[in-house]
């Protein structure tokens, strides 16, 4: 190991990616760009106004439900309107004209235990089900309002405090983590693809230069890369810089500023780690491709599955027993965990959670390098 | 007609070759990239590895530096069985593909592969570019260059290390006449000054210009001398008929 060649190979790296804009881009900008608009959508996205019909088969208690539900309703932007028949009622779902039927059955009111249905064109799952939960409480405060009867209400605290205040905590550890290991991941891959099929590996491999400076010089240049996108990326998600007001600008602020729990360096650690990982597991998946398009190719191989797993998309334990063991052997997941217990749980080194984390995230890292540095020379012999 | 046995070295004084083949066999599967090469080749010459494509003269050069196992047999360069490390820091490979990093300029290619060879100082790199008249375009992004000129660089970077061996794998492929001249008088200062030259090539009319030719065919030396000798050999004046000839020898005796 020499460390004038490192130190080339790694002022060639760094060189090579600040000259391409686009890669810089990739790194620095879109990261944040992204992490901006998923913040916007989370924070700013607004339930639909829900325009419901609804079918009264329940007489004169049934008219206060649906009053009351209108009132309800109409706090965010909706309406409950009473429609002559069940058939009136699917007709106007069918032609679009509304998207959510109530039907109140004949005993509601009456202290008899009834069912009150809601019928959807089913088309669009998630919205609708957000609908009949919007729905759902409305009916309680309207069967309370209507009919004088109280129910009790469910409030939901955590154990590390509630920083469910801001809906974006959930979504940061898992957005961070994969933006990080994603953009990394493309761009080593394909740098690397490039050093194989330019010619420049061959070459290389011709000069003393080791397999092993080859993949460190590689994981110094990106890794050199990955820490500023991923210190960048904290301080843009956790910080939060209050502009004043300047002449006729409104005073504005800059970063997302999400409540973070425990230590920012630690979760810099974490990320960075799992960005290391991505740099090894390019060069290595670069070994099997022939061109860009096929280094593309491994991103429903490899990335994919990761994001759905990792436990952004569904929890962990809520996945089938059979996929756990793939759960667990995917480095995405222990970023995500980790990142988790960070900004949320406050957990720090001392913590058990986190040092598992750590040592996998290394782990993973150090296990794709080294069989990358053997396929370099599988390659070139 | 009768096969022609390979001509023997007609340099070989006694002094050590610069490099040497004994019983080189490549094989890919079922077919025999190369196929039993031995030979010496003695220090500060040129020598024509001369052959059609996917004859195996790549794949002999890579045999030679150490790049590829062989199947059997093995390579020697400056006395030291190859592969070795130590030896591959004396030697210059100018590969086929162009092997130079487009986003980088002139300069920072030719340091970095300088860096990669262990060589300190810039004087090497210097010696180098102004060889290939390139000093002048050090700050140049090589990506920028035209293809004679990254050419010239890309053989830049197989000299920084100032080299007592040199491979060049058709080092004038796509080069227009004129920059081919230049650098076969580039070759014959480098052999001027002590350095053995392997070039490979499969246009004939650079053959005269070695002081020895290697006639490769499917991964065999088929023909060893001089451009006159192998004429003489081959019963001909003209060096692309000594090839075919000698060629269709082989393939009649398969």
């Amino acid at each position: 190991m020499s460390g004038r060649r490192l130190l080339a190979f790694f002022r060639r790296v760094t060189q090579e990616i600040r000259r391409d804009h686009r890669s810089v881009a990739l790194l620095l900008v879109v990261p944040i760009v992204m992490t901006g608009l998923i913040a916007f959508i989370v924070r700013e996205g607004d339930s639909p106004a829900v325009d419901a019909l609804i079918v009264n088969d329940a007489g004169v208690p049934g008219v206060a439900v649906a009053g009351a539900l209108d009132q309800e309703l109409a706090e965010s932007g909706g309406s409950a309107t009473i429609v002559a028949d069940e058939a009136a009622a699917r007709t106007a779902i069918e032609d679009g004209s509304a998207t959510i039927a109530i039907f109140l059955p004949a005993g509601l009111g009456t202290g008899q235990q009834v069912t009150v249905t809601v019928l959807t064109n089913g088309l669009d799952p998630f919205a609708e089900a957000s609908q009949a939960a919007a729905v759902q409480r409305a009916m309680i405060s309207a069967v309370e309002g209507a009919l004088g009867i109280s129910l009790p209400t469910v409030e939901h605290t955590t154990l590390y405090g509630v920083p469910s205040d801001d809906p974006l905590a959930p979504f940061a550890p898992a957005a961070l983590a994969f933006l990080a290991y994603f953009f990394v991941y493309i761009l080593t891959g394909i740098s690397f693809l490039r050093e194989r099929t330019g010619g420049t590996l061959e070459r290389l491999m011709a000069t003393p230069i080791t397999r092993g400076e080859v993949v460190l010089g590689y994981t110094l240049g990106f890794g050199f890369f990955a820490t500023i996108q991923v210190g960048l990326l904290l301080l843009w998600s956790l910080g939060s810089v209050e502009v004043p007001a300047l002449g006729p600008l409104p005073s504005f602020s800059v970063g997302l500023g999400i409540p973070i729990a425990g230590n920012a360096l630690l979760a810099y650690l974490v990320v960075v780690l799992a960005a290391l990982g991505a740099v090894s597991l390019g060069i290595f998946l670069s070994t099997f491709a022939r061109t860009e398009l096929q280094v593309i190719q491994f991103i429903p191989i490899v990335i994919v599955p990761q994001f759905l797993l990792c436990g952004v998309l569904f929890p962990v334990s809520s996945l089938p027993e059979i996929l756990q063991p793939f759960v667990w052997i995917m480095p995405l997941t222990y970023a995500v965990d980790g990142l988790r217990q960070v900004l949320v749980a406050g957990a720090d080194l001392a913590t058990w959670a986190i040092q598992r984390d750590l040592l996998v995230l290394t782990g993973v890292a150090l296990f794709f390098a080294l069989i990358a540095a053997t396929t370099i020379r599988r390659e070139v012999v | 007609m009768t096969v022609h046995a390979p001509v023997e070295d007609p340099t070989a004084t006694g002094g050590a070759p610069a490099i040497r083949a004994e019983g080189l066999v490549k094989t890919f599967g079922p077919i025999r990239a190369v196929d039993g090469v031995s030979f010496d080749l003695a220090p500060g010459r040129i020598y024509g590895l001369l052959g059609p494509n996917g004859s195996g003269k790549t794949t002999l050069i890579r045999l030679l530096t150490g790049m590829a196992r062989p199947t059997a047999g093995h390579a020697e360069v400056l006395e030291t069985r190859m592969p070795s490390r130590e030896v591959l820091a004396r030697i210059g490979y100018m590969t086929q593909a162009g092997g130079i990093y487009p986003t980088l300029t002139v300069g920072e290619n030719a340091r970095f592969f300088a860096a990669a060879y262990g060589v300190r100082g810039n004087e090497g790199v210097d010696d180098a570019l102004r060889l290939v008249d390139l000093a002048d375009r050090t700050d140049t992004i090589a990506g920028t260059l035209s293809g004679g000129q990254l050419r010239r660089l890309s053989l830049a970077c197989a000299l920084v290390h100032q080299p007592p061996v040199i491979f060049l794998d058709e080092p004038t492929v796509g080069i227009d006449p004129l920059l081919r001249a230049e650098f076969w008088s580039h070759f014959r200062d480098l052999a001027g000054s002590g350095a053995t030259i392997i070039v490979s090539s499969h246009v004939m009319d650079e053959a005269d210009r070695c002081d020895e030719l290697l006639f490769i065919r499917t991964g065999k030396v088929i023909a060893r001398g001089s451009g006159a000798e192998v004429r003489a050999q081959a019963g001909t004046g003209n060096l692309e008929e000594a090839f075919l000839r000698l060629g269709a020898d082989v393939e009649a005796t398969r």
